[in-house]
């Protein structure tokens, strides 16, 4: 446990020694305010970027509810854009301890692969969900701002859901961090299975159980105030982190 | 398969050519990576229960960039379990030892190879381990750095037990007593270096004046006589020869011996036999 402690440390520490709890919340920020901006002011920033020919704006366009715009956010932009960044942000979490030695150094001492393990899945998760939070809270203040105004119980409980698919991403990061020693084909092989886990679980009723990316839905579910929680999602997406990390365990252990 | 002891305070140099399981046996011994078979044991228990009496450094030495010297220290000191107190006095007299207290404050990143891998053996010896496990330490270094961490492994060798990995065998030479020569994951050699007899049929001989030998000095049991240098000569028996019959032998025939010695093989030599593949 004490070893699990200073290993955080270090990890959060070095997040902010480089800037990372920084540059991923304002990353996350602009991406927070541009789509509550984009809702509101489509038709002014066209005229203003250049006139809007060719481009129909129905004057009577419903306006969308704070819910639809919270979840376009995170869905669209948090989701696709943000997932990318996240995961290049994490790819050299293993890879790079490995490639210099630090991993070695580690691992010769009084200190288990799965502390080792549980130390970066845990701080690299508060770091994104620092970011994420920071981001959404953004969002979620302007959301209310521009459109209605949005109970904060369920965006919260949204929230709490959400961390559950970034606490599966990273553990994800972690386990093909394992496999390859390339950051860059580590990042693309999470992007991808990623993506994977979040199409399949589209195709019908038993892929959605038994995807990790069910839990978005669960998510989304829930800041659309649909009542029908999911929680054999949550549990999946749950032993999905389980599974990844104990992997990721023995693959340390043999490589 | 791999079996073999280590005594305390035994320098034991682990020789192998690349790809030979150098590495993997150490990764094995320190606990990074767990064998599917067999038992490693330290004093009589599985080495895993004993992570904290062993020290490792690594062929490629870093640390955290950000990190300066002796954060890094305090960083891998408090992974090892090491009593606070004890640890910021230890991590002083560890830099001071390897020559890095005046780098104390310097962040990883300005330090030269060699002072990094100097850090490594700082890291290494952190904790007062009672085994030393050295991969490569020297080989990824230019001649300074090399120089600098021989003298420290040197120093070493006089208080710990080491298991020194290494092609270089020069250095092997130079601080181990015994080899561990291993070939395709297997061990093909376990030779002393102090005590190595295993050819005793070779002498090397060195004479008062060798203008003034007047005839043959080969016989039945010596068959050949090559000159090494003035006066000394490496003289080959047909069977294993007795210094004492051939210094009688000699001075029958009015030769005055210096010195004599069985020839010692070269850990080269010996090096070579064992992983040539003809």
């Amino acid at each position: 446990m004490k070893n699990l402690q200073t290993l955080m440390q270090a990890e959060l520490l070095e997040a902010l020694k480089d800037f990372k709890f920084i540059w991923l919340t304002i990353f996350f920020v602009i991406l927070g305010v541009t789509q509550p901006l984009i809702h509101k002011y489509m038709d002014v920033i066209l005229e203003h970027a250049g006139g809007a020919d060719g481009i129909t704006i129905d004057p009577n366009r419903t306006t969308p509810s704070s819910a639809e715009v919270l979840l376009s956010t995170v869905s669209g932009q948090f989701s696709q854009i943000g997932l990318v960044i996240l995961v290049i942000s994490f790819m050299g979490l293993i890879a790079a301890d490995r490639n210099n030695g630090i991993q070695d150094f580690i691992l010769t001492r009084p200190v288990s692969v799965r502390s080792y393990l549980l130390s970066k899945l845990t701080s690299h998760w508060l770091i994104s969900m620092f970011s994420i939070s920071i981001g959404a809270l953004i969002s979620y203040f302007y959301t209310n701002l521009l459109f209605d105004s949005f109970s904060f119980t369920s965006f919260l409980f949204f929230l709490v859901l959400y961390s559950l698919w970034i606490l599966y991403i990273v553990s994800l990061t972690i386990l093909i961090s394992t496999f390859f020693k390339s950051p860059i084909i580590i990042a693309i092989t999470t992007i991808l299975l990623s993506i994977f886990f979040i199409i399949i679980k589209g195709f019908n009723h038993i892929f959605f159980q038994l995807s990790p990316g069910g839990i978005l839905n669960v998510a989304e579910n829930k800041l659309l105030s649909l009542q029908d929680i999911n929680y054999f999602s949550i549990l999946t997406c749950l032993l999905f982190v389980l599974l990844n990390i104990s992997l990721a365990n023995v693959n340390i252990k043999r490589s | 398969m791999f079996l073999f002891s280590i005594s305390k305070g035994e320098c034991v140099g682990l020789l192998g050519p690349n790809g030979a399981g150098k590495t993997t046996l150490i990764k094995c011994m320190t606990g990074i990576l767990h064998p599917e078979e067999g038992e490693i044991m330290f004093n009589s228990k599985a080495i895993i229960q004993h992570k904290r009496h062993i020290g490792y450094l690594s062929q490629y030495t870093d640390f955290k960039p950000w990190m300066t010297c002796e954060e890094s220290l305090l960083f891998f000191g408090k992974l090892s379990g090491l009593d606070r107190t004890f640890l910021k006095e230890n991590t002083t007299k560890v830099l001071e030892e390897v020559g890095l207290k005046d780098r104390k404050n310097d962040k990883v990143e300005q330090l030269s190879g060699g002072m990094k891998q100097r850090l490594g053996i700082a890291q290494a010896i952190l904790h007062q381990p009672l085994l030393l496990i050295l991969d490569e330490p020297v080989s990824a270094l230019d001649p300074i750095g090399r120089n600098e961490v021989k003298k420290l492994i040197a120093r070493l060798k006089k208080r710990a037990t080491i298991l020194l990995s290494t092609h270089i065998l020069d250095d092997a030479a130079t601080f181990c007593d015994r080899y561990i020569i291993i070939r395709k994951g297997t061990i093909v050699g376990d030779i002393d270096n102090e005590n190595n007899e295993s050819d005793r049929k070779r002498i090397i001989v060195e004479i008062e004046n060798a203008e003034s030998i007047k005839e043959p000095l080969t016989n039945s049991e010596i068959k050949e006589m090559e000159r090494i240098s003035k006066n000394t000569f490496l003289l080959t028996g047909t069977k294993k020869l007795d210094l004492t019959e051939v210094v009688a032998d000699f001075s029958q025939k009015g030769v005055d011996i210096v010195s004599i010695r069985f020839y010692k093989k070269e850990i080269e030599e010996i090096f070579l036999e064992m992983v040539s593949d003809t």
